[in-house]
């Protein structure tokens, strides 16, 4: 127990926890940097535990930097570390896009801002739908908008993976539909925004909408009958 | 010699050379292992910024605590790692020296004045502050090396780029 957190206070600053992992804020080599330490279950077999932990980080690791190359903003990855389970990436100064849409709930919507937004986004999953890499995990906490530059940074890809059938793009889309619906009903039709920046940015969009469509009728998850 | 901290209390030193006139003999001597004291030698062209070399110096610290460098030393390990490629001897060509390189980026690990001194006088060229390798890259051939896409560099830096490619080499 003392070693483990001896780990902790090394990572640096408790900034998030969930269910698969912790978000410390730290420094590397002279740079504010967030980690993200996947840690161990202890109820799965130490063998498969750390298999599982070390293809989910890898995986990570791979989507994130994938996602830049396809002219997505996601944070720098600044390392990789197999033997703490830890990414490093850089520290993305901002609010999350849930913070500034549940502030136009309560303060009012600034039209302006929230097209921006929307169109930045639908332009960001456009552009990796078509380069094959589905999310995994849009939700409005999961984009921030940049401080100074207003750019919309994607970030956590930790249920990302590479596909290019629709059905996996259709779902990817109705999950933020789903999250905006739920979170961000006073802010009016914002799904709608997306999906238009989505036809322009994606040439795949045609597939993608119909299969939505699909999609809404029945949930998520696919039925499997028979 | 400029100074930077790594990690766990360790540093590297860096200083910039151009009209370097010893390439050859310098890669000899480091070949045969007689460098003394032992540095890490980079293309400096391939160099943008100091940021993804401290990167490549943090990662190859962190494999040499856990006894798993790659390469025979830390200061080759340093080179391979900024190559952001697997393949060693490719890297140490290409981001390493070859017989007639003459703009040099010498980095040496917890680095004395002493050495400092021994690595400055090894090394016949000029020394030129290190915020000239923003100017001096070369671009085209980075951009090549690493297979950065104009898309990427829309929304990116050139070191960024660099940092992401040395940072995912062994996930991907």
């Amino acid at each position: 127990m003392d070693s483990t957190q001896e780990q902790q206070q090394d990572f640096g600053v408790l900034l998030k926890q969930g269910a698969e992992g912790r978000v410390f804020v730290s420094t590397f080599v002279g740079r504010k940097c967030v980690i993200k330490e996947r840690f161990s279950k202890k109820y799965r077999h130490p063998l498969l535990d750390s298999k599982l932990t070390l293809k989910r980080l890898n995986a990570e690791a791979r989507c994130m930097t994938k996602a830049r190359k396809l002219g997505v903003p996601t944070p720098v990855l600044y390392a990789v570390d197999p033997l703490l389970h830890t990414l490093t990436f850089e520290y993305v100064d901002g609010l999350s896009v849930k913070d500034i849409l549940l502030g136009f709930g309560s303060n009012g919507i600034n039209e302006e801002q929230l097209i921006d937004i929307a169109t930045q986004i639908g332009n960001a999953v456009g552009k990796l739908h078509d380069g094959g890499l589905v999310h995994g995990d849009l939700t409005t906490s999961n984009m921030i908008i940049k401080n100074n530059t207003n750019q919309l940074v994607l970030i956590d890809f930790g249920l990302s993976f590479i596909s290019t059938i629709p059905e996996d793009k259709a779902v990817d889309l109705y999950v933020l539909e789903r999250a905006l619906i739920s979170m961000h009903s006073s802010c009016g039709d914002v799904m709608e925004k997306i999906l238009t920046a989505y036809r322009k940015a994606s040439k795949q969009w045609c597939a993608t909408t119909n299969k939505l469509a699909q999609v809404r009728q029945r949930g998520r998850k696919r039925t499997m009958i028979g | 010699m400029k100074s930077f901290p790594v990690a766990g209390g360790r540093s590297v030193s860096l200083s910039l050379f151009s009209d370097v006139s010893n390439s050859r003999e310098l890669l000899e001597l480091m070949q045969s292992g007689k460098l003394e004291p032992e540095v890490a030698f980079l293309n400096a062209s391939l160099v943008p910024d100091v940021f993804p070399v401290l990167a490549a110096a943090h990662k190859a610290v962190v494999s040499q605590g856990r006894e798993s460098l790659t390469t025979r030393t830390l200061h080759s390990e340093l080179v391979y790692n900024y190559s952001g490629s697997k393949h060693i001897t490719e890297s140490l060509k290409r981001c390493g020296i070859s017989d007639d390189t003459s703009y040099i980026l010498a980095a040496r690990f917890d680095a004395s004045n002493e050495e400092i001194k021994a690595v400055e006088k090894l090394i016949c060229g000029t020394e030129i502050d290190l915020a000239e390798l923003e100017t001096r890259a070369n671009q085209p051939q980075i951009l090549k090396h690493y297979k950065i896409t104009p898309q990427e560099l829309s929304i990116s830096t050139l070191p960024d780029a660099i940092v992401c490619r040395i940072a995912a080499r062994d996930a991907l």
